[in-house]
């Protein structure tokens, strides 16, 4: 489909993809009868969506919680505008950082930082202002209290 | 959780192959039959390890490109019941309360909204907030991703997936 948009079928696998994957021994046949398609149309189809980087991965969603990841917050860093991108590839650099967007603010840098325990993540945070330079008075540090909704599904 | 579900979740984090198979594809992978890959992942799922396995959308890609993070800022009596109340709203595809910082940022609540029209959220966000009676809140568009990798993963490395 190379620089293509997905048609009707690809937004029907991608809809049928981001539902909890079927656990059996042929899981894409199941999802092709859904999707009224064969099951090789399918398993070919899903291939094209993820080499043209629509779909990028059938994986697991982890709950942080039972996994000893205890502690979780909201960076916000207000930056001069000629630093931002600099900045958000050093942020991005730590694998404890697992979203980070640019975003039309004072505070123009949000990032989402996870760990153990609170001090982990202060420790990093430590660190992250020492990479940057980022004076403390610039930074808003919006520690989770308590989640109550994570369920990333996009309106296909 | 022992090493044989770790070297499992691992494998899964890189992705499902698209092969008529893909479990017995990832038994051969880790060492074990198609039947114990299904039968750990099922346990993993009841032990609250794994909550679901489905795909990633490039959201951007398919025009999903007004991402908005709202903060509001609520009373502390009524935060609980508003977090509930924000959370029902299917265009909400996450909702966190945070600590706030007094004197310099008094939001409490988080919500993040996803759609193809930055209007269209826009109009959402207003009628969630008259609904609810929430008279402060500011939207945070963003205008870059820099980063999204899954919340938690077992191999810190896989940074692409």
């Amino acid at each position: 489909m190379n620089s293509q948009l997905p048609d009707q079928t690809d937004i029907k696998i991608l809809d049928l993809l981001q539902d909890d994957f079927p656990l059996t021994s042929f899981p894409y046949r199941e999802l092709a009868e859904k999707a009224g398609i064969s099951e090789q149309e399918f398993i070919n189809r899903s291939s094209s969506l993820q080499k043209a980087g629509i779909l990028r991965s059938i994986s697991p969603v982890l709950e942080s919680e039972t996994l000893g990841m205890n502690a979780g917050t909201l960076i916000a860093f207000h930056l001069p505008e000629e630093r931002i991108h600099e900045i958000a590839t050093l942020v991005n650099s730590f694998p404890e950082v697992t979203h980070n967007f640019i975003r039309d603010n004072y505070y123009s840098l949000w990032f989402t930082l996870i760990g153990k325990d609170m001090e982990s993540l202060n420790e990093l945070l430590v660190k992250i202002l020492e990479v940057t330079g980022i004076p403390e008075d610039d930074v808003l540090n919006l520690i989770s209290v308590k989640k109550y909704k994570a369920d990333v599904r996009f309106p296909l | 959780m022992d090493s044989v579900d770790i070297t499992l979740i691992k494998e899964l984090e890189k992705g499902l192959p698209f092969h008529a198979q893909p479990f017995s594809l990832i038994g051969e992978r880790v060492g074990i039959s198609e039947d114990e890959v299904l039968d750990r992942i099922r346990h993993l799922k009841k032990t609250g390890v794994i909550r679901k396995i489905k795909a990633r959308i490039s959201q951007r890609k398919v025009g999903v490109t007004a991402n908005a993070l709202v903060a509001w800022n609520v009373h502390d009596a009524d935060r609980e019941k508003t977090g509930h109340l924000l959370s029902a709203f299917p265009g909400v595809t996450h909702c966190y309360e945070r600590v706030s910082i007094p004197g310099k940022w008094e939001y409490s609540l988080y919500t993040v909204h996803h759609g193809y029209e930055k209007e269209i959220v826009t109009e959402e966000i207003r009628s969630m907030a008259k609904q609810i009676g929430i008279e402060q809140y500011i939207i945070l568009f963003s205008t870059e991703e820099c980063k999204r990798v899954p919340h938690v993963r077992i191999g810190f490395s896989g940074e692409n997936l």
